[in-house]
């Protein structure tokens, strides 16, 4: 579109000017006198007039307001005028021009009584007709110009759909109003707006829910939603590797995540006897889950840097380099002490195989489930290479988290099991979606257990410290060898997955 | 009124070009709290029966009721259970209604081999001069009789009858009562003029470019780029807009999949994709500028029964990076600068108009406000989610605005309640039809219709009048 700015520039020397002297403003005020003052002529003046005259003629095109500003980079009204002064000039020139001008009239109408406010297109002809109609008229100007007579509305439309098809990322740009609080997100936020809306869905007071036990709210909705929480545990402890794009989404997950995350690792702190545990108790969760339903846009930066911080330092001196990162709320407080916890889980791998084994085995005297469920679920497990808003490792850390719910205190919890069919929907290592029907506990122990084990290979993958790999790969082995317990799906997931690796 | 003070400038832009250009401010929202978290499901179960709801509905109406009745006809009359009845007795019941009618499509009777019977064809009331009533309590029924109007009432009403019982197990009824209006919160309206536009219906997918044009007008005047600077100024004034409902046209809900053969079908792909990437476009035009609530409808891809679910945020990838789009329930209750909305996309309306004789919308919306139930037809002849603990649709507290949307028409009332509350009733029309919207003020409670209008071909002097 400049370009042809600038052809008309370069050939201004060489072409005749059959427009004559009227274009060239050297005189004083011409027909039409600007109201708010004389400008001193310009080249942009007599640029903008030589494009119109370009695209109306010579392209033939039908020039709306809305076009030409976008083409010209002016402001709409700015935009507007100039199709006013292009019409004008051109008249004065020369009376037959062909040339055809739709208007824009708004204004109110008596209807039926009451006042309608009325926005129409009409074509020059009937613009008197309309304006005549209109009890007080708020806005009229030059809609389009086009050389021919158009016989309905339906061409200024596609003009517009098609310029603001080309400009849909800035398309308020050159408009009048501005609206402040109408900033595009990041894809980080918005990925993380998405799963707090769902969290918002799941955690509202469901009192059609049957078998939930009403212990803790955020908990009962961890188990509805295993698959986005560990992702949010996930982003947590993925941090580190800046590598995957994707971590950085799964640590801005929602705080409602987090905060359930936390809520079931605080849960289980107690039972782990650490000397976090003091730190947690029922009303500190409560307050928790109040705080990360309102705060989540704070907890996601919050929950970025520590992550960072925490995940370097492998020991639990971590703790102290955390402190630091998060003073403000007991939810960030329980955030830094979840990973610290978990921080803690890594390096206490023979203990948390003890309790997985502890686990497989309450686990194996529950039902069976099907041995479907724990191929489907195998396949799903993966590195967290995942797309960006259902990274895969959902399955894993829903493995990884049964086993330990056994560690999750009591604190006063209910520890039934109950199984209830449901469907799982997640994104595997293939960036397939999977969705299955899976027998999910449906207690908070259950998926408290789920989220802090999947914090751990997600962890574990990320960090380049082999050794602690290790460990984790044992513990898998180990739950590998209790297969045969399906109490759950995920438990039963996490045997399939750790087969297929 | 919008625009009003435009009119000074109305014609400033027919001029040659000035160097600057001035850009108005949106209003702020200064405050804004979605309360439909009733409306939102979280976990569904189908496993219950659909009694439950009705059940529950009466108790939590039920001392409503007899506050009302004992106000309307003195504290000292007796209030029986329908099995304490006695005949001939003066007393006052409390039950759900139910309306058995002739003509109501059942099932039943479709699949029915032995009656053997065509399908019903679809009308658009199904009332019938043979219709009774019927009142139920929680373990009786009792046919109703005498001063009430049968044609009027629809099926799940709550309501408390005064009169008595006679032979034949009929209840003669002297008078009836209502839930009427619940209470009202302050409204905390703004000082100056704050706008917010309600529209409904854009029908997209639906074939005729005839209303694309105006959608455009629409948008580019909330977004204000149409428009001189006085209106543009006006228009900076929107703080809000509500989309209630039927965004795709019934035209995208093309089944055609089902009924056609398969190699047919194989590559086609479902109207309904194209349409809402048009309404993405759209949305993401609105989205730049204002803050935007989109509510699901009847042709909307969420669930069919009621509440309908949010739409989901995946359909719309480029206006979701805004976080001035918001998918919300319908129906949709919120405080916007401190005056309560709610509303629905109209499915509880229209099917009260096909089974009562009712025939403005606008009374139907006054009469849900005075029965104090969103939407009693619900789950009997409009689909519903089969709720057991509460009945989310009972009004808990009185809106300030109350909306329904896909009306044929544009329609507004203002409402006094008994105990001074004042509700402003808007039926919003259906764009793709009548390409009107309404601006709500909120610093005084009123609307306007707000049209647009293109130009065509068969058109002579009267250039498109849009419908009241």
């Amino acid at each position: 579109r400049r370009r042809s700015v600038r052809r008309v520039l370069s050939l201004r020397g060489r072409r005749s000017t059959p427009r004559g002297l009227l274009w060239r403003r050297r005189g004083p005020a011409f027909p039409g006198a600007d109201p708010r003052g004389k400008r001193p002529a310009t080249m942009e003046d007599e640029l903008y007039l030589e494009n119109i005259d370009e695209f109306v003629t010579d392209q033939n095109r039908i020039v709306t307001y809305k076009w030409l500003s976008f083409t010209l980079g002016v402001h709409v009204n700015q935009a507007k005028q100039m199709l006013y002064d292009y019409v004008e000039r051109k008249r004065k020139e020369n009376s037959g021009a062909q040339l055809h001008v739709t208007y824009l009239v708004a204004g109110n109408l008596i209807q039926n009584g009451h006042i309608c406010h009325k926005v129409a297109v009409v074509r020059e002809d009937k613009l008197e007709a309309m304006k005549s109609k209109l009890a007080m008229i708020a806005s009229v100007h030059v809609y389009s110009i086009q050389k021919a007579m158009l016989k309905d509305s339906g061409p200024l439309y596609n003009t517009d759909y098609d310029i603001v098809k080309t400009n849909l990322q800035n398309c308020s740009k050159f408009s009048a109003i501005q609206c402040a609080a109408a900033v595009p997100r990041t894809s980080a936020e918005v990925s993380q707006a998405q799963t707090s809306a769902q969290a918002d869905s799941q955690t509202p007071n469901d009192t059609h829910a049957v078998n939930v036990p009403t212990i803790n709210g955020h908990v009962s909705s961890a188990a509805k939603q295993p698959s986005p929480q560990p992702k949010g545990i996930m982003g947590m402890f993925a941090t580190k590797s800046a590598s995957k794009s994707q971590d950085t989404n799964k640590e801005t997950k929602p705080e409602s995540k987090e905060a359930t995350i936390a809520t079931t690792v605080s849960s289980k702190a107690p039972a782990k006897g650490n000397a976090m545990s003091n730190f947690f108790g029922k009303a500190a969760m409560n307050k928790l889950k109040v705080h990360s339903e309102c705060e989540q846009p704070k907890e996601e930066k919050t929950v970025a840097k520590p992550s960072v911080s925490v995940v370097e330092p492998k020991s639990p001196p971590s703790a102290a380099v955390e402190k630091p990162g998060k003073k403000m709320e007991p939810v960030k407080i329980q955030q830094k002490d979840k990973r610290r916890v978990k921080r803690v889980d890594m390096s206490d791998n023979e203990k948390k195989e003890d309790e997985n084994l502890k686990k497989k085995r309450r686990r194996i005297k529950r039902p069976q489930s099907d041995s479907s469920e724990d191929d489907d679920v195998s396949v799903s497990p993966t590195p967290q290479e995942a797309k960006p808003h259902l990274p895969s490792p959902e399955p894993a850390l829903k493995i990884e988290l049964e086993p330990e719910t056994t560690e999750v205190s009591t604190g006063g919890k209910k520890r039934k099991r109950k199984r209830v069919l449901k469907s799982k929907t997640f994104v595997d290592d293939e960036g397939c979606m999977v969705t299955e029907k899976v027998y999910e506990s449906e207690s908070c122990t259950d998926s408290e257990g789920e989220f802090i084990k999947s914090k751990l290979p997600a962890a574990h993958s990320q960090s380049t410290a082999a050794a602690k790999k290790e460990p984790k790969e044992d513990r898998k082995g180990l739950k590998k060898g209790a297969a045969t317990a399906s109490k759950a799906n995920k438990q039963v997931s996490i045997m399939g997955f750790f087969q297929k690796k | 009124m919008f625009s009003e003070q435009a009119a000074c400038t109305a014609q400033s832009l027919l001029a040659p070009p000035s160097a600057e250009a001035s850009t108005f401010a949106r209003v702020p929202v200064s405050t804004y709290t979605n309360c439909s978290q009733h409306f939102r499901l979280a976990e569904r179960s189908f496993n219950r029966q659909y009694a439950h709801i009705y059940a529950t509905r009466l108790i939590q109406m039920r001392p409503l009721l007899l506050e009302r009745a004992r106000q309307k006809w003195g504290s000292g009359i007796a209030v029986k259970k329908l099995c304490e009845l006695q005949t001939a007795e003066k007393c006052c019941i409390v039950g759900t209604l139910f309306k058995s009618m002739q003509l109501q499509p059942s099932i039943l009777r479709e699949i029915s081999e032995e009656h053997n019977l065509l399908p019903q064809p679809s009308r658009t009331k199904y009332i019938h001069q043979l219709d009774e009533l019927i009142l139920e309590d929680e373990l009786q029924r009792i046919k109703l009789e005498g001063a009430v109007e049968v044609q009027k009432l629809v099926t799940g009403t709550i309501l408390a009858v005064y009169g008595s019982e006679r032979e034949g197990g009929r209840f003669v009824v002297e008078d009836h009562c209502f839930a009427d209006l619940p209470r009202q919160l302050p409204r905390r309206g703004s000082s100056t003029d704050r706008f917010v536009l309600l529209v409904s219906g854009l029908g997209l997918g639906g074939g005729s470019g005839e209303s694309f044009l105006g959608m455009q007008l629409l948008v580019d005047v909330v977004t204000g780029q149409l428009g001189a600077e006085g209106e543009q100024s006006c228009a900076a004034q929107i703080s809000r807009v509500i989309l209630a409902g039927n965004l795709l046209s019934q035209n995208t809900q093309n089944k055609d999949t089902l009924n056609k053969a398969k190699y047919l079908t194989k590559k086609t792909q479902a109207a309904s994709v194209e349409a809402v990437k048009m309404l993405d476009e759209i949305l993401l035009q609105l989205s730049a500028s204002v803050p935007v609530d989109v509510m699901p409808g009847e042709f909307d891809p969420t669930n069919y029964t009621l509440p309908q679910q949010p739409l989901h945020h995946c359909m719309f990838p480029l206006a979701g990076a805004y976080s001035t789009l918001q998918l919300v329930t319908n129906p949709y209750q919120a405080d916007i600068d401190g005056v309560r909305f709610l509303g629905t996309s109209g499915q509880n309306i229209n099917d009260i108009f096909k089974y009562s004789s009712m025939e403005d919308y606008l009374e139907i919306l006054e009469w849900t406000l005075r029965v104090g139930h969103l939407s009693p037809t619900a789950p009997d002849t409009l689909g519903c989610y089969p709720f057991y603990k509460t009945d989310p649709f009972i009004f808990t507290d009185c809106p300030h605005v109350y909306f329904c949307g896909n009306a044929p028409r544009f329609r507004s009332k203002e409402l006094k309640g008994a105990e001074g509350q004042q509700v402003l009733l808007v039926t919003i029309p259906d764009f793709s039809a009548t390409q009107t919207a309404c601006l709500i003020n909120l610093r005084n409670l009123t609307c306007q219709p707000i049209s647009f209008s293109g130009f065509s071909a068969d058109e002579d002097e009267g250039e498109m009048e849009i419908s009241h």
